[in-house]
């Protein structure tokens, strides 16, 4: 694993009973890179994600995160990252600022980092003085906004992000996208996020992995892919790549 | 190991206790319940006093012999207000017993007093009023019968003692004087059994009720926690913290204990009010002091009480954190762990009412086999001062409990967490034909 390299992947296979989730899946993610993994329901890119973030464990194959195993050095592993789950939610009966800071207070050397950290965050998020209120009075959009700045308020290594948009509305999605293009700019994070959504992928991600049936069928940043598949956008590239048109 | 142990219980606290459904049903309706219940059945019972204060009854003396003269005054010496009806005839009478508010009517026969001296059966007819069925209806009227059994008792003494003038009438009706005494570790103590039995009775009764309604708590707690995790999908990311899955293990009991200990301190403070509503009616003890004859619990007791309770409090919840791990959400979980609530309800029916060991074997195995039965056994055991079932029993429940924490901890620690679930799909085929 070279020094720039924030997470390796090899041969990965995960099977649930009768299912293969991922069929040697195989792939590199540089320091400071958002890396996305497109693909259909089903294409294994929530299954990467869970076993990236030591959730789930492989059948076989390898995961390196900053060089350190997810099976092995599983607790190395959560020191370096934070995790958005695609359907996450937040303790409902705490408020948004009690939310943050039970989060930031596992690493938080004191109380004046839980404080800055959490300031971070509302701003993250923009939801400021609705950080009072409990998590049950929020809209989705705003629950999203909460996670996102939750999983990018510690300055993680690696943040791994899936669907990070998901079910959101135009405005709430343009916002937190607008979250992770600038803070992850700004503070260096490393991305791991996938989605269905294309055109968010073009906007965030500097290379991406189009994923089908646990396999990679193809990899590179945007622009390269829509070359490499004559294509208007990614959408059209993945679906000439599938076979699909 | 224990890094962010505190962080995760005052979240698990503050998470569980700002539940309207655990504040309300855990901990404001005993309080609430249980004293409002208790003043309803004060009221009453005071209610049903005062009338048992205010008797009066209609007399219609168709004898005018002295034994009813001495009846009419008898009852009039014990505070009961007579209104002779002499001039009415029966069915008047009875009317107006019924519209004058009058407890009842009582008719004294002619011949009464010359059957009675003439040492023949002699009729009295007393008629209550029936106007509903509360307590005070039923306190007034089984008061009237016993002052005339009373009555009558005074007769027979006063007849035996014509009989037998040189002998004492009460000795000659109940010849034999029973001097019960008990026998408490080696020596004789001057109390019945029965007396002594009700007593422990009195203070142990509580007791499994108390650690019942503990560990029922509990128990829903720690599964409501863990599912409740599931269920607002915030589950994955807890576990992705850089904590110790078996802190967040440790925490999610220790959370689940705090709030269960609120719970059954806010129980059994309404159950105690609701008790104490019927200290006023009930007959007062008879002065016995328990300590003084070595019944009484000592420091040690109440240390392997608490060790017992303590043991089986957490080997309950690591057994429904165990079991609300295959749910997928609250509902799910209680139901699941619900079915357990029978391993502490069998105990404290048998507890309660019988000495276990005096059982049939089998059915004294299968409720020793219960983890749940032993803190119930400690908690007699405090009172006799029976060390060694006390120890017994904490020994088992702490084998029992390493062994499913085990097994929590392992379910906690891999994957199985997110991915085990159980499948009803032949129950649910099975319904929807």
């Amino acid at each position: 694993m070279s020094m720039s390299t924030a997470v390796e992947i090899n041969e990965l296979v995960k099977v649930f009973g009768e299912v293969r989730a991922l069929d040697s899946l195989s792939f590199q993610i540089r320091k400071g890179e958002i890396y996305g993994l497109i693909g259909p329901n089903g294409a294994g890119k929530t299954t990467a994600l869970r076993i990236t973030s030591t959730l789930l464990l492989p059948t076989s194959g390898t995961v390196k995160v900053f060089g350190h195993d997810v099976i092995d050095e599983a607790s190395e592993v959560r020191r370096l990252i934070t995790y958005l789950p695609e359907e996450a939610g937040a303790y409902k009966n705490l408020s948004g600022y009690e939310y943050l800071a039970f989060m930031i207070k596992f690493t938080a050397k004191n109380k004046e980092t839980v404080k800055e950290t959490v300031e971070v965050a509302a701003k993250i998020s923009g939801l400021e003085e609705r950080l009072k209120d409990k998590v049950k009075t929020y809209s989705k959009g705003m629950k999203r906004r909460l996670l996102v700045a939750r999983a990018l308020m510690t300055k993680p290594k690696l943040s791994v992000l899936d669907e990070p948009t998901s079910g959101l509305d135009v405005l709430h999605s343009v916002h937190v996208r607008g979250i992770i293009k600038q803070y992850v700019e700004k503070q260096g994070v490393t991305v791991l996020l996938s989605s269905h959504n294309m055109l968010e992928v073009e906007h965030l991600c500097d290379r991406v992995a189009l994923i089908n049936k646990g396999k990679i069928v193809a990899e590179g940043s945007p622009a390269e892919l829509k070359t490499r598949y004559d294509s208007a956008n990614l959408e059209e590239a993945f679906a000439k790549v599938v076979g699909f048109v | 190991m224990f890094k962010g142990l505190f962080n995760i219980i005052v979240k698990e606290v503050k998470e569980l206790v700002r539940d309207p459904k655990i504040l309300l049903g855990m901990i404001i309706v005993p309080l609430i319940m249980f004293p409002l219940m208790g003043f309803a059945i004060q009221t009453s019972m005071e209610a049903a006093e005062e009338s048992m204060g205010s008797i009066s009854m209609a007399v219609m003396d168709l004898d005018k012999g002295p034994v009813a003269e001495n009846l009419t005054n008898f009852l009039a010496t014990l505070n009961i207000r007579i209104v002779e009806v002499d001039d009415l005839n029966l069915t008047e009478a009875v009317n107006y017993v019924e519209q004058s508010n009058l407890t009842g009517l009582i008719v004294i026969p002619p011949s009464f007093s010359d059957n009675i001296t003439d040492g023949l059966k002699a009729e009295l007819d007393v008629y209550t009023v029936f106007r509903g069925a509360g307590i005070a209806e039923s306190t007034s009227s089984s008061a009237i019968s016993a002052l005339l059994k009373t009555f009558e008792e005074y007769l027979v003494v006063q007849k035996v003692g014509e009989k037998f003038p040189e002998e004492d009438p009460k000795t000659i009706l109940d010849p034999i004087e029973l001097a019960e005494k008990s026998i408490i570790k080696g020596k004789d103590v001057n109390i019945p059994p029965e007396v002594l039995f009700g007593l422990m009775m009195s203070q142990s009764l509580g007791m499994p009720i108390g650690i019942m309604m503990l560990l029922i708590f509990a128990m829903q707690l720690a599964a409501t926690s863990v599912a409740s995790e599931k269920e607002e999908k915030t589950l994955e990311t807890l576990l992705t913290l850089p904590v110790n899955r078996f802190t967040i293990l440790v925490g999610k009991l220790t959370g689940s204990i705090i709030v269960a200990v609120v719970g059954a301190v806010a129980y059994i403070v309404g159950f105690s009010y609701y008790m104490g509503s019927f200290a006023g009616v009930m007959p007062a003890g008879t002065g016995v002091d328990l300590a003084a004859i070595g019944l009484a619990p000592t420091p040690i007791s109440y240390l392997l009480l608490g060790a017992s309770l303590f043991m089986s409090l957490l080997s309950a919840l690591a057994l429904a954190i165990s079991i609300s791990i295959f749910a997928e959400d609250v509902r799910g979980a209680q139901a699941l762990v619900g079915p357990l609530s029978i391993l502490l309800i069998f105990p404290m029916i048998f507890t309660m009412f019988t000495d276990i060991y005096a059982l049939p074997f089998p059915l004294m195995i299968v409720l020793l086999a219960i983890p749940f039965t032993h803190p119930m056994l400690a908690a007699r055991a405090a009172f006799t001062g029976d060390y060694l079932t006390a120890i017994i029993g904490i020994v088992y429940v702490s084998i029992f409990t390493i062994a499913v924490l085990y097994i929590a901890a392992r379910l906690f620690g891999t994957e199985k967490i997110l991915t085990a679930r159980l499948k009803f799909r032949r129950f649910r085929l099975r319904k929807s034909k």
